[in-house]
């Protein structure tokens, strides 16, 4: 049960937004040396946890993602940072400590500074953590012996993210999350600042990983350690936090509403929050009798929900009424 | 018409003293100083027949109709030996016509399913008559006769017994049936307005022929009373001759210059003979009743267990069939050779598959007819090297579309809207004064670590919440079962009810694309206003049946609040219908949602 875990670490490293993070308005601000701090001691407890215990750190920075830390190159003494020798410091956790703080900084010197930001490679970044992590879990079959395949890590992927969702990488993440989930990679994520990211809600509950949204942030490590140290076979036994609800409604994709119950193409599955001739997205066309018969009953469903005033007007055919059920939302405990 | 006379009996029926009589048409049964037969069955409908054990007090015949599956039992009244030689004879004539009759259903040749007609003169109950339940696939007259909004159709005795059917088949349909129609509340035809599917899925699974059971005649002794008995029937008697040729001879060798039949069948339940003939590889724990038996022992066989079977293989086997056919491609080329499918590997269970490869081949022939089916001959014709002879139609996609090819316009649009609507406007923040904070904060990260602290009450807090949340699940998971089974059956009762009552609502109110196209007549416009509100007047009542179980969750120990939780999605979809309702009336009484406005 307890065996050897491999956490890669995806750091999301959009400067703006942890300028904002760190704006004394916020209610509970949190600077990026703060952050640092939090997240060293997470990464030492996670090689402290268990000898074996493997680790990768990749950062999703402006217009790119790269490595920069992994324990097989820190073990490796023609690729690994030279670090000085400090007696008041375990060696492997300032190993861990220096390479990836140097790494960064060795970046942003790289990127000086722009006028304009670019967006955060967070795919790119995902998507080399999970070719990582297929690497470890398939060695070369030269080096492979026998034992190793009882031996394979635990793999998990944990996502520290403060930008809010990109709407073009909705593909890219999807296949990332398919990938991971034929992989048995579980993704965890912890949204340390902006508003709750859809997309990497929906990657931690399809690979059976925990979404946490950060509220006291100033107790980040609490959070890191409560929620993300134990690996996912000892999760089986230790219950971590997630989120409670997952909403699993769509937007339409005409007016972007949240809707209860939408149209929904037939070829191309867009979603439409009312009837229309031709699919928008794809070009099909819809039988006029079909499209006469959703518009009357939804005609008659409008006149339904404003029954509450019975003088109240008569709303008007083509006017978009927004009907909003409760209780749809699925409640996942 | 004129019937020849095969046997006579005096026995009686439903205790009455009366004459069988069999004829080479009929089985009668005439009550003493009657002339008329009071029962008259078509010997064309006997399906099986049991009789009572020979040497017991009475003597008794039960004879198994295919129109009644009751069947009807007749006792002799004769003294004993007489009464004992009248069955037999009835027996033997009987099983002949049985045996005549299963073979004619097997190969489809139904006969006429005419009714058993009983002379009408008698007080006695009567075998119902049956109608034939045949009707045109696709059920489309049935069908629309349900949809005909006729009350009481109780008219059709095949739709009656086809429902039946459906009811005792799914239990928890009847039970809502009970509740709704039974009660009264709504009609039996509204009841199956919307489940017409499942009415001609039952029609076509009865129209199904049923061919000759496959089973191989294997009887299983059973144990009643410490001994190990295995009951003989007639009809069982008849198969074992079928199967076992050999059993057969025997008999007839035997039976009853030798042996008694009770004798026979003793012994040869026995005999090596019957543990030679066995279906299965049985246990060794019946072996030791087997013993020695100089009369069935002469009739045994070597075990069927050669590299050949003994039974020469009839005609040529087809190559593409033949396990033997790829032989040659293994061995000396260096491909490994067939592990998998070795004829005759397992030697203790050679005799058994050929036994069953014979039985399979008998089966086929009784099916089929003797002669080389259409389909072997037409096999044989072509040439047996084609490859068209193993393309099976049935995997072939007769209707295979290209697919539409999915032609995304404007995709970007498609992600743009994917984007969460989160709708505050970014806060300007200066880039590059962005990227200078964070090189900046990288610069004294050893310091910061060594005083590295956590802000208590954060900590606690976020301990906290982290705590309650992974609690609350933990609840979940505990305490399923909690509602008690009384409680939760007055909840799923009640749900049930209302989900009926709202599908017949919606349906008066939406009717299902097959009724929309019917023309509008302004009866069927009132049918479908008084319907609904008939429902929506049920609908209405809905709220107090709720109110009235969370009132009784506390004396069963239940938190009330989540009887009402789980009760509120019934209740939201029912208000909404009711104020669908409510505001339809206030439209002016306009019964029918179409008009366009």
């Amino acid at each position: 049960m307890d065996r050897s875990s491999h956490l890669s670490v995806i750091l999301d490293l959009c400067p703006t937004q942890w300028l904002l993070s760190a704006q004394p308005s916020n209610p509970h601000p949190l600077s990026f040396d703060t952050f640092l701090s939090h997240l060293l001691v997470f990464l030492n407890s996670h090689i402290a946890y268990k000898h074996e215990n493997s680790l990768a750190i990749f950062g999703a920075l402006p217009g790119k993602s790269l490595l920069f830390y992994s324990s097989e190159e820190a073990g490796d003494p023609s690729t690994a940072e030279v670090v000085q020798p400090d007696p008041n410091s375990y060696r492997f956790f300032k190993t861990v400590d220096q390479s990836l703080v140097r790494r960064i900084s060795r970046e942003f010197d790289i990127l000086g500074q722009p006028d304009t930001e670019e967006p955060c490679a967070l795919v790119g970044a995902l998507t080399k953590a999970i070719c990582y992590i297929n690497r470890l879990l398939h060695p070369a079959q030269s080096l492979s012996s026998p034992e190793d395949s009882a031996n394979l890590p635990d793999p998990r992927i944990l996502i520290l993210s403060v930008s809010p969702d990109a709407s073009n990488s909705y593909i890219p993440i999807m296949n990332s999350i398919f990938s991971a989930q034929k992989l048995k990679i579980t993704i965890d994520v912890c949204k340390t600042f902006g508003p709750d990211s859809v997309f990497l809600q929906q990657a931690a509950y399809l690979t059976g990983g925990s979404y946490i949204y950060l509220e006291h942030r100033e107790a980040l490590l609490q959070y890191l350690v409560m929620s993300f140290l134990p690996t996912p076979s000892i999760r089986k036994i230790i219950t971590v936090p997630t989120e409670d609800k997952t909403d699993f409604r769509a937007a339409c994709f005409c007016h972007k509403h949240v809707v209860d119950v939408g149209y929904v193409c037939s070829v191309c599955l867009s979603i439409f929050c009312q009837p229309v001739p031709v699919c928008s997205t794809c070009r099909t066309k819809f039988p006029m009798k079909t499209l006469q018969r959703l518009n009357m009953t939804r005609a008659s469903s409008l006149t339904g929900t404003g029954a509450s005033q019975p003088s109240a007007s008569r709303p008007t055919n083509g006017t978009p009424a927004k009907q909003v059920y409760t209780g749809l939302a699925a409640n996942l405990r | 018409m004129p019937s020849t006379v095969l046997c006579t009996g005096k026995a009686t029926y439903k205790k009455q003293n009366g004459t069988l009589q069999l004829t080479n048409s009929h089985i009668t049964w005439t009550p003493d100083g009657k002339v008329a037969p009071s029962l008259k069955i078509p010997n064309m409908d006997h399906s099986s027949l049991l009789c009572s054990k020979v040497g017991a007090a009475q003597v008794k015949l039960k004879l198994v109709l295919y129109s009644f599956s009751e069947g009807h039992t007749f006792t002799f009244t004769n003294p004993a030996p007489v009464a004992t030689a009248e069955r037999e004879q009835f027996k033997n004539e009987i099983t002949n016509y049985i045996s005549r009759n299963r073979t004619a259903r097997a190969s489809g040749q139904l006969p006429t399913d005419a009714p058993a007609t009983p002379a009408t003169t008698n007080n006695f109950a009567a075998p119902p008559p049956r109608t034939p339940t045949i009707r045109p696939p696709g059920g489309t007259p049935r069908a629309s006769s349900i949809a005909s909004d006729k009350s009481g159709s109780g008219n059709d005795v095949a739709d009656y017994q086809l429902r039946k059917r459906v009811l005792l088949n799914s239990p928890e349909l009847a039970t809502l049936h009970r509740e709704l129609v039974m009660t009264g509340q709504i009609t039996e035809s509204e009841f199956w307005d919307g489940r017409e599917h499942l009415l001609s899925a039952q029609a076509a699974m009865e129209n199904q022929k049923k061919g000759k059971s496959g089973q191989l005649v294997d009887p299983r002794p059973q144990t009643v009373d410490g001994e190990i008995k295995i009951v003989i029937t007639p009809q069982l008697v008849h198969d074992i001759f079928e199967e076992y040729p050999v059993v057969g001879k025997a008999y007839s060798e035997n039976v009853p210059s030798k042996l008694t039949s009770e004798e026979f069948w003793k012994r040869y339940f026995e005999s090596k003979l019957f543990h030679a003939n066995r279906a299965s590889i049985r246990s060794s724990a019946t072996q030791h009743v087997v013993k020695a038996d100089p009369i069935f022992d002469q009739y045994l066989v070597k075990d069927d267990d050669g590299l050949e079977p003994r039974k020469p293989v009839a005609g040529d086997v087809e190559m593409f069939v033949d396990l033997g056919a790829t032989a040659e491609d293994h061995g000396e080329t260096g491909n490994q050779g067939d592990t998998t499918m070795q004829a005759g590997r397992q030697k203790a269970a050679l005799p058994l598959i050929r036994r069953f490869n014979e039985h399979s081949e008998r089966l086929l022939k009784s099916a089929l007819g003797d002669g080389p089916s259409a389909k072997r001959r037409r096999l044989n014709d072509s040439n047996s090297m084609d490859v068209s002879q193993i393309e099976l139609d049935d995997l072939k996609d007769s209707q295979a579309s290209e697919g539409i090819a999915l032609d995304m316009k404007n995709s970007q649009r498609y992600f743009e809207s994917r984007a969460t609507s989160e709708g505050d406007t970014p806060v300007q923040v200066s880039v590059p004064q962005a990227f200078n904070e964070l090189e900046s904060c990288l610069g004294g990260w050893e310091r910061s670590l060594t005083h590295f602290t956590i802000d208590k009450k954060a900590m606690e807090a976020g301990l906290a919440s982290m705590t309650s949340n992974v609690k609350s699940r933990l609840e979940v998971k505990t305490k399923r079962k909690e509602i008690p089974e009384n409680l939760m059956r007055q909840m799923s009762t009640c749900q049930t009810a209302a989900n009926e009552f709202l599908r017949h609502y919606w349906h008066s109110i939406y009717p299902p694309p097959s009724q929309a196209s019917l023309p509008l007549t302004e009866t069927l416009k009132n049918q479908r206003a008084a319907k609904a509100a008939k429902m929506a007047g049920y609908l209405a009542s809905t709220r107090e049946k709720v109110e009235a179980i969370v009132k009784a969750a506390p004396y069963e120990k239940v938190d009330p609040r989540r009887v009402e939780l789980a009760m509120r999605p019934v209740l939201d979809a029912v208000n909404k219908a009711l104020a669908f309702q409510r505001n339809r009336i206030a439209r002016g009484g306009t019964p029918n949602p179409q008009t366009p406005r």
